[in-house]
C-alpha cells in the first residue's frame, strides 16, 4: 500500500511542472505560434522564485518573481516573434540557450556557487491539506497534502479548457491558430492575440518554474528544468492541444519520472533509469502516430 | 429610376512604387440600391480600386464621398463600420468553426465571464438566413460545405455586421457554373431589399445578365459607365480590350487524319477506392480538336490524371502514335504528350521560380542541348534562348528572365506554359482547362492557338467546363458524366441543350453511340 501511495505522490510530483507548462503552451499552440520556447520560462521562472524567496523572505514573492522572470522571457519572444517576425523557432531556440547561459552566469555572480544553490534562508512553496477531502481515510491520503501549486496545476487545467473552448478570448484564440487573416479581416488584431497567450503562457511556465525550485526541492541547480519544457511541448503537440489530453499525458510521464525514483535503490545503474520518461515519450510519439495512420486508413 | 448617388469616387490615383501607374485618374460614382458591374482585364485596376476604397490600399491622390461626405477608410473595420463590407476572391474562413461561428468571430455576444452567449448568436445567424433566404444550416462546419456556401456565409458575416454595401470581388471565379445562378439571385435579392452592390468581374455574360449599370476599366483608367440593357457582348469586349474581339467560331472544315490518342476501358479509382472513372473510351485523330464536357468532378480529374500518369489505373490501354503506354512512366508520356493543367500556380508551375526554370522544365530533361559538362550542367545560354524563342512565337509580356513566375499576369504565365508544352512538339496535345481565369484576350489567343495547332495535323483533347468554348474550337464533344462517357457527338450536328442533357445524366444507354464523325 505504501509503495501504491508513494508511486501515486511521485507521479503527481513528476506531473505537475509539465502540465503546467503545458497548458501555457496550448495557448500558444492554439494561437498558431510554435513555441519552444517553455524550457526557458520555466528555467527563468525556477532561478527568479530562488532569487525572490532568498532575498524576499516569502515564497509568495518567490512565486511572483518566477512569473515576472518568465514574462520578461515572454517579452523578448514577443518582440522578436511578434513584432520584428523574426522566426519563431529561431528565436524559442535563443531564448532557451539562453536562459541556461543568463541562469548559469546569475547563480554564479549572485550566490557564488557553481552547480547548484541551496539555503536554509529559501522559503518553500506549502503544502495544503484540502479541508472536509483530508479527513476521509484512503481519499485523503491520496488527494490531500501535496504542494500548493499541484492544486493550482489542476485549476489551471480546468481553466484553459473553459476559456478555450467556452470564451470569446478562446473562440478568438483558435481563429488566431487557424486562420490569422480571417481572424485579421473580422476585425480583431491576430498579433494581439498572440502577445496575450504568450503572457498566459509565462504565467504558467513562471509557476511550473517555481514549483521546481521551491516546491520539489529548495534550491536552484544548473539547468535544473532538464528538459521538462520539451517534454511539455511534446505532450501540447501529441494531443493537438487538448487540455485534458495533457492532463493525461502529463500523468503518464509523470509515472515514468516517478518510477526513475523508486528505481534508484535498485541494481539498475541510474544513469539508465532516468532515461525512462524520454524513452516513454518517444514510445507514447510511435504509439500515437500508428494509431493515426491507421485511423487514416 | 433616379437613385442617389451612394458612393462616389474622384480623381482617384494609385501609383505602385517605382513606376507603374494602377490607377489614373479615376471617377466613378455607384448608386445606392444598385447592382453596379466593374470590368475589365486581368490588371485594369478593379480590385485595386476598390481596395482603395476600402482601406486596404493606400492612395496618392483623389477624394472618396460616401452619402455625400468625404470619408476616409483606413481599415477594412472602419469602411464595416460605416456600412461597407467587401468579400474576396479568395475565401477568407475557418473550416474548423461552424458556419455560426466563422459569422460571429470579431463579434461576438458574451454573457457572463466572457463566455459567448451561444443561443443569442445562433439565433441572429439563423435570423439573417432566414431573412436573406440563403439555405443554410448555422452548426455545420465550413470545412464541410461547397465553395458556393462559404461565399455565402462570407456575405453573411457582412450582413451580420449590418453593411448596407456589398463589394465583391470576383465572387464567381470560385464557383462551378451550377453554382452562379443562385448566386446571381441571392444578389439580385439583396439588391431588391435595399443594399448596393459592386461586383467585380471579366466574364462578360455574367456582368450583362447580373448587373444594372456597368463601368469599364483599361489600364487603370475608366473607359465609360453604361446601362447594362444597351450593351452587348461585343460592346463591352470591345471596350475592355481596346479592338474587335472575335467570340464566332472560325474552325475550317477539315478532314481528321489517322488516330492519334486512343484510351480503351480505362477504369479508375480514387484513395477512397470510390470508383471515378468506368470504361472509358476516347479517340483522337490527327487535326481534330475532342471537347470533354461534364460538370466538373465527374470523372474529368481521373481522365486527365490517368493520361498523364499520376494515378494508376485499375485497367484499360493507353495509346499515343501507336505506341502503347500504359505501363509508361511519367517521362516517357511526356516525349508524346504536351500537357496544360488546369492548376497554373500547382502543377503547371512554380510560383516562386524564376521564368526561365518554369520555361525549361521538362525540355532540360528531353533535351541535350540544355546540358553541359556531360549532363552535370545546365546550359544557360541554350536556356536563355529558349525562353526567347517562348517569348516571341507565344507573345509573352514580360520582365527579366530572372524574375519570379508569379511576377507574370496569369495570361501571360499561361503563355509561358503554353509555349513550353507545344515546343515539345508532340502528337498528342491534353489541355485541361486551359483559359480557366484568364481575360477576354488572353482566351481568344488560347482558342487561335488550339486551332492553329488543329490545321498543324496535331490531336488536341480539350477539358473544358465552358461549353461555348467547346462549340467554338472542338470537332467532337465527348461528355462525361458519373464517371461514363455517356456521349460522343460532332459538334456540328449537336447544340448545347442535347450536351446539357447527357452531363445531367439524361440517355446514359446512348453511350459511345458515335465514335468517329
Amino acid at each position: 500500500m505504501n509503495v501504491l501511495f508513494g508511486l501515486v505522490s511521485a507521479m503527481v510530483v513528476g506531473a505537475t511542472p509539465i502540465l503546467l507548462a503545458a497548458i501555457g503552451g496550448t495557448f500558444t499552440f492554439y494561437a498558431g505560434i510554435f513555441n519552444i520556447a517553455m524550457e526557458g520560462m520555466m528555467l527563468v521562472g525556477a532561478f527568479c522564485a530562488v532569487l525572490g524567496s532568498f532575498f524576499l523572505h516569502s515564497w509568495f514573492l518567490g512565486v511572483l518573481c518566477a512569473i515576472a522572470g518568465a514574462l520578461i522571457m515572454a517579452g523578448i519572444f514577443i518582440l522578436f516573434a511578434v513584432k520584428l517576425h523574426t522566426d519563431e523557432f529561431l528565436t524559442g531556440i535563443a531564448l532557451n540557450l539562453f536562459a541556461v547561459g543568463l541562469t548559469t552566469f546569475l547563480l554564479r555572480d549572485i550566490f557564488h556557487v557553481k552547480g547548484a544553490f541551496t539555503d536554509a534562508g529559501i522559503r518553500a512553496i506549502p503544502s495544503v491539506k484540502l479541508p472536509l477531502i483530508d479527513g476521509i481515510p484512503f481519499l485523503g491520503r491520496l488527494l490531500s497534502g501535496y504542494n500548493l501549486i499541484v492544486y493550482v496545476a489542476v485549476l489551471a487545467t480546468v481553466l484553459s479548457a473553459f476559456v478555450i473552448f467556452r470564451t470569446r478570448f478562446g473562440l478568438r484564440l483558435r481563429a488566431a491558430g487557424y486562420n490569422a487573416v480571417c481572424l485579421n479581416s473580422s476585425g480583431v488584431p491576430a498579433s494581439m492575440i498572440r502577445i496575450w497567450s504568450l503572457i498566459v503562457c509565462a504565467v504558467c511556465c513562471g509557476l511550473a518554474g517555481a514549483y521546481l525550485s521551491l516546491g520539489y526541492v529548495r534550491l536552484f541547480a544548473e539547468n535544473m528544468s532538464a528538459g521538462r519544457g520539451w517534454i511539455s511541448l511534446a505532450a501540447v503537440i501529441l494531443v493537438s492541444g487538448n487540455p485534458w489530453g495533457i492532463a493525461v499525458i502529463s500523468l503518464l510521464f509523470g509515472f515514468f519520472d516517478g518510477l526513475t525514483v523508486f528505481l534508484q535503490g535498485s541494481r539498475i545503474p541510474t544513469q539508465f533509469t532516468a532515461m525512462i520518461p524520454y524513452v516513454a515519450t518517444l514510445g507514447s510519439l510511435y504509439l500515437y502516430s500508428v494509431r493515426k495512420k491507421r485511423r487514416q486508413a | 429610376m433616379a437613385r442617389d448617388v451612394l458612393i462616389d469616387l474622384q480623381h482617384i490615383t494609385k501609383v505602385f512604387p517605382p513606376d507603374t501607374v494602377a490607377l489614373a485618374d479615376v471617377s466613378v460614382s455607384f448608386e445606392s440600391g444598385e447592382i453596379h458591374a466593374l470590368v475589365g482585364e486581368n490588371g485594369a485596376g478593379k480590385s485595386t480600386l476598390m481596395k482603395v476604397f476600402y482601406g486596404l490600399e493606400r492612395r496618392d491622390a483623389g477624394d472618396i464621398f460616401f452619402r455625400g461626405a468625404k470619408v476616409e477608410f483606413r481599415t477594412p473595420r472602419e469602411a464595416i463600420a460605416a456600412g461597407i463590407g467587401m468579400v474576396h476572391q479568395e475565401i477568407l474562413l475557418i473550416p474548423e468553426y461552424t458556419v455560426w461561428q466563422n459569422i460571429v468571430l470579431g463579434a461576438e455576444p458574451v454573457s457572463a465571464f466572457g463566455t459567448i452567449d451561444v443561443h443569442r448568436a445562433r439565433e441572429a445567424v439563423r435570423q439573417k438566413i432566414e431573412e436573406f433566404q440563403f439555405n443554410l444550416d448555422p452548426d455545420t462546419l465550413v470545412g464541410d460545405i461547397s465553395v458556393a456556401a462559404r461565399q455565402k456565409v462570407e456575405i453573411l458575416k457582412l450582413l451580420y455586421r449590418n453593411v448596407s454595401v456589398l463589394v465583391l470581388d470576383e465572387p464567381t471565379a470560385v464557383l462551378t457554373p451550377q453554382e452562379i445562378p443562385q448566386l446571381f439571385t441571392e444578389l439580385a435579392r439583396l439588391r431588391d431589399k435595399g443594399h448596393t452592390i459592386i461586383f467585380i468581374s471579366h466574364r462578360l455574360d455574367e456582368v450583362l445578365t447580373l448587373s444594372d449599370r456597368v463601368t469599364v476599366m483599361r489600364r487603370g483608367k475608366i473607359v465609360g459607365t453604361s446601362a447594362a440593357s444597351k450593351l452587348t457582348k461585343e460592346d463591352l469586349a470591345r471596350q475592355m480590350v481596346g479592338r474587335e474581339v472575335l467570340f464566332t467560331s472560325r474552325r475550317q472544315p477539315q478532314e481528321p487524319g489517322e488516330i492519334v490518342f486512343r484510351a480503351q476501358g480505362l477504369n479508375c479509382s480514387d484513395t477512397e477506392h470510390r470508383a471515378r472513372l468506368h470504361d472509358a473510351n476516347v479517340e483522337v485523330r490527327a487535326g481534330e480538336i475532342v471537347g470533354v464536357a461534364g460538370v466538373e468532378g465527374n470523372g474529368q480529374f481521373e481522365l486527365v490524371n490517368a493520361i498523364m500518369g499520376l494515378v494508376p489505373m485499375t485497367s484499360g490501354t493507353l495509346e499515343v502514335k501507336g505506341k502503347d503506354i500504359t505501363h509508361a512512366d511519367i517521362l516517357t508520356r511526356r516525349t508524346l504528350i504536351a500537357f496544360v493543367p488546369q492548376d497554373r500556380g500547382k502543377m503547371g508551375a512554380s510560383l516562386a521560380a524564376s521564368i526561365l526554370e518554369d520555361a525549361i522544365m521538362t525540355h532540360h530533361i528531353l533535351d541535350p542541348r540544355f546540358r553541359t559538362w556531360k549532363g552535370l550542367g545546365l546550359n544557360y545560354r541554350h536556356a536563355a534562348e529558349f525562353v526567347d524563342q517562348i517569348r516571341d512565337q507565344f507573345a509573352v509580356n514580360m520582365g527579366h528572365l530572372s524574375d519570379p513566375f508569379h511576377s507574370l499576369s496569369g495570361g501571360n504565365q499561361q503563355k509561358v506554359i503554353l509555349g513550353r508544352e507545344l515546343l515539345l512538339e508532340t502528337p498528342f496535345v491534353l489541355m485541361d482547362q486551359p483559359t480557366r481565369g484568364l481575360d477576354v484576350g488572353s482566351i481568344e489567343y488560347v482558342h487561335q492557338l488550339l486551332l492553329a495547332l488543329r490545321s498543324k495535323k496535331r490531336a488536341v483533347l480539350l477539358i473544358s467546363a465552358d461549353l461555348d468554348e467547346l462549340f467554338m474550337v472542338a470537332d467532337r464533344i465527348v461528355v462525361m458524366c458519373q464517371g461514363d462517357v455517356v456521349a460522343d457527338l460532332a459538334t456540328d450536328a449537336t447544340n448545347g441543350e442535347e450536351v446539357g442533357y447527357y452531363m445531367l445524366g439524361g440517355k446514359k444507354d446512348a453511350a459511345h453511340a458515335e465514335t468517329d464523325s
